[in-house]
């Protein structure tokens, strides 16, 4: 083998050592920026920034080699092929295209990485040892197989672990700038290793100048500048990133900014971590008021809050909407649609929510005065309808009743009178008698006609009319805030009864209660129904928070025409217990402690009155 | 009753009630005509005797109250009582501003109802007799010549027999033979008994 006193012993200027570690660090940051960069980018522009990107990192890379070689002095003169010079700078240049191509790209499985990080580590590698092979000394140089091969797998190693850097850093976060100067500084010296050891796998063995044709020497000047032109190179390179970073976050602040929407990021329980402008001015919050949950706290409605439920709507990690009221600036409140949709990693976890807020408080209030309208139309309706009824039966009554009336005193007049004849008595009777079986006969039509007989009643699950009810209620119940609270006992025996008719009842009773709740101000408005067995069925109950009936009302409740509400007809209870007695139970008004409580009883078997 | 014999006609559709009224009113010694539409009523020839009309408002065909609009029209002064078994404000109203005696609501009480015949009667029977002594001035009336008639027409208004003897160019002895006959004509006590008359009649433009 090569005896050590044969070869060239070099040494190294330690400052020069540093300053190319330096240029390894500076363009490794370089890279990683460069590789946001791109990543951000589309179509021409993308490419722009991978050529100049490349072209930057290359010349960096290129520099901190050359300066590595530099830093290493032998004793004879070193002088340089500058064709070769420039081959190598070449590959430095293609490597780094690859690596920012790797590293920018969406995703990366391990082939990607593995191939990327080979080309790139190749192209390192190839890079210094093509610059090595510009050297033109009065010496031979011999490579170490062993160091040259660490060498080019320390390369790809290290490139391998730059583009998994550059990947997991390329997103913009608040910690990116920190991170990625410790990621740089520790690619720039594992790169730097990688030189050094290239360089120790060299030796040089004294021989007789070679071909000095396209030779150059570097005088000490020309050292300098090429650190200085790389870092200019570096430096340009980086500060276009960041102002077009600062650009295109600026543009993309403006617009979520402008959007005519409230915009939002949360953490992924909810916490808000931005709110945009326009969410901020409606509001009025300032950004301390409404991050974290103060957006909750400080801006929606005390009505609409409901911790819990958005706790548990974060907490499902499934897109989802809500309305609520938010306050504006000026303390009015205005419905809203929340949309959220959360971001989630590759385990599926969710690390993020965005949503918008949206306006809907005219859509809301022209819904609101559609259904008070509908409402209105219908009572207004079922007034007319009991209006022409009534007219109808005042005149179907009383045609036979004036008949009945006036031939009673007819008789009557006769009767104080001297002269009279049982004849004509007998026939003014006579007519009273069927007048009076006619006027029987019209209200048996009337009943009939309001009640509209089924004939065929079903075995119902009164606590299955309940539901029903609940849902056909519910929107009438959040409108007007009560709670509705349903307990149902469970095996309740079946009741011959019509669906239709029982629901009429329950949504009679129900309505009631709700008008009678929110009459008054005490406590949260509630109404319970409970369901329950008793001796000869099922027992229906429905009580309210309101205040209740007054005592001296309670006997005339029932009595048709008999309301106690401004916009009442009085019918409501008096058809219902119409209703409840032809299925044979019994509706009736429990004087309670609180609110006033109807109850129904239904017999199970049987025990139907038709 | 030493009168004519007064007539109380009934419109109403329900058999049971125009019954029960014939029976009532009947029993009272007043002469009923019952019909069930107005129809019926308006076909029918009226007697000139003292009547009133029972006239219920829902009726099939012709209304109560067309009837009464109807009756007005042809100048047929027959005073109406009304009788519904659903009657409104709006609808009274209506009734009585065109001239009805009384509106019941079914059931009536017996004596308001046998109120308003009297009332009505009543009503058609002083409206009968004072168009019966019109009828007779009118009659007397006719009889003046035209040279009567105007001296009558400015001895009403005012003037005395001198003014009105140099307003037709005439000797004041001729105007107070006009003026005597005239007297005698129109059977008049007095001068103030002729100014009523000439009223009643409404002859001359006031």
């Amino acid at each position: 083998m090569i005896s050590a006193s044969a070869t060239l012993t070099g040494s190294y200027d330690y400052s020069e050592v540093a300053r190319s570690v330096l240029i390894a660090i500076v363009a490794s940051y370089a890279a990683l920026d460069l590789a946001g960069r791109v990543t951000a980018a589309r179509g021409r522009v993308r490419f722009a920034w991978l050529s100049c990107g490349a072209l930057a990192m290359g010349i960096g890379i290129w520099a901190m080699h050359f300066k590595g070689m530099l830093a290493f002095h032998l004793p004879v003169p070193v002088d340089y092929h500058w064709p070769t010079v420039l081959a190598s700078l070449l590959v430095a240049v293609l490597a780094s295209a690859v690596a920012l191509y790797v590293a920018s790209r969406h995703e990366m499985d391990p082939v990607e990485a593995l191939t990327g990080s080979t080309l790139m580590g190749a192209g390192i590698a190839g890079m210094h040892y093509i610059g090595m092979a510009a050297m033109r000394l009065p010496a031979t140089t011999r490579y170490s197989p062993l160091l040259v091969t660490c060498s080019i797998l320390l390369a790809i190693v290290f490139s391998l672990i730059a583009l998994l850097m550059a990947f997991d850093l390329r997103e913009e976060t608040r910690w990116t700038v920190p991170r990625r100067l410790g990621s740089a500084t520790l690619m720039g010296v594992a790169v730097s290793a990688m030189h050094y050891t290239g360089m120790a796998a060299a030796s040089f063995i004294p021989a007789s100048l070679p071909d000095l044709s396209h030779a150059v020497s570097i005088p000490p000047v020309g050292n300098s500048a090429v650190v200085i032109a790389a870092l200019i190179v570096l430096l340009a390179a980086v500060t276009t990133s960041s102002v077009d970073r600062r650009q295109s976050e600026d543009r993309l602040r403006l617009v979520i900014d402008t959007l005519p929407a409230m915009v939002w990021s949360k953490s992924p329980d909810g916490s808000a971590d931005f709110l945009n402008q326009r969410f901020r001015e409606y509001t009025g919050l300032s950004v301390e008021d409404g991050l974290g949950w103060g957006w909750m706290k400080n801006a929606v409605h005390p009505e609409d809050r409901a911790e819990q439920e958005w706790r548990t709507a974060f907490a499902a990690g499934q897109p989802f909407e809500k309305e609520a009221r938010l306050r504006r600036a000026d303390g009015t409140y205005r419905w809203f649609l929340l949309r959220a949709v959360p971001q989630r990693d590759d385990e599926g976890k969710v690390v993020k929510w965005y949503g918008t807020t949206t306006d809907i408080n005219d859509r809301k209030r022209s819904e609101d005065e559609l259904r008070q309208a509908q409402e209105d139309l219908a009572r207004v309706t079922r007034v007319v309808a009991m209006g022409e009824l009534a007219s109808a039966i005042a005149h179907e009554v009383n045609q036979p009743l004036t008949a009945i009336v006036t031939n009673g005193n007819f008789c009557l007049r006769r009767l104080d009178g001297a002269a009279w004849k049982a004849d004509e008595l007998r026939a003014a009777i006579e007519e009273i008698v069927n007048d009076g079986t006619r006027a029987s006969a019209v209200i048996f039509r009337i009943r009939g006609l309001l009640m509209k007989e089924s004939p065929n009643r079903a075995e119902l699950d009164i606590n299955r009319i309940i539901q029903d009810v609940n849902v056909l209620l519910r929107n009438e119940c959040t409108r007007n805030r009560v709670s509705l609270r349903l307990e149902l006992e469970s095996d309740l025996p079946r009741v011959p009864g019509d669906p239709v008719q029982l629901q009429q009842v329950l949504i009679n009773l129900i309505m009631n209660a709700i008008e009678a709740t929110t009459s008054t101000t005490n406590g949260r408005p509630e109404i319970l129904i409970r369901s329950a067995r008793n001796r000869d069925g099922v027992l229906v109950q429905v009580q309210d928070s309101g205040p209740g009936i007054e005592p001296a009302l309670v006997n005339r409740i029932f009595e048709p025409f008999f309301t106690t509400k401004p916009k009442g007809i009085g019918m409501g209870l008096s058809i219902s217990y119409s209703i409840i007695e032809s299925h044979g139970g019994q509706l009736s008004l429990e004087s309670g402690s609180q609110g006033a409580l109807f109850q129904f009883t239904l017999p199970a078997n049987g025990a139907v009155v038709s | 009753m030493s009168e004519p014999k007064s007539i109380v006609f009934v419109v109403d559709d329900d058999l049971s009630v125009r019954s029960a009224i014939n029976r009532l009113i009947g029993s009272m010694g007043l002469q009923v005509e019952l019909f069930e539409s107005a129809q019926g009523f308006l076909a029918s020839k009226l007697p000139n005797v003292p009547s009133c009309l029972i006239l219920d408002i829902r009726l099939p065909g012709i209304s109560g109250l067309n009837l009464q609009r109807r009756l007005a029209e042809a100048d047929i002064q027959i005073p109406i009582i009304f009788i519904t078994a659903h009657g409104d404000i709006p609808m009274t109203v209506r009734a009585m501003k065109a001239g009805a005696v009384e509106f019941l609501t079914k059931p009536f009480r017996d004596q308001d109802l046998l109120d308003a015949i009297d009332l009505a009667l009543e009503r058609d029977r002083t409206r009968r007799q004072q168009e019966a002594e019109l009828a007779v001035l009118r009659e007397r009336f006719e009889c003046l010549s035209p040279r009567e008639r105007e001296v009558i027409e400015m001895v009403v208004s005012g003037m005395l027999n001198k003014q009105i003897a140099a307003q037709l160019g005439t000797a004041e002895n001729t105007v107070k033979v006009h003026r005597s006959r005239a007297m005698e004509k129109m059977q008049a006590n007095s001068l103030a008994d002729l100014v009523k008359m000439i009223q009643r009649l409404q002859v001359f433009p006031q």
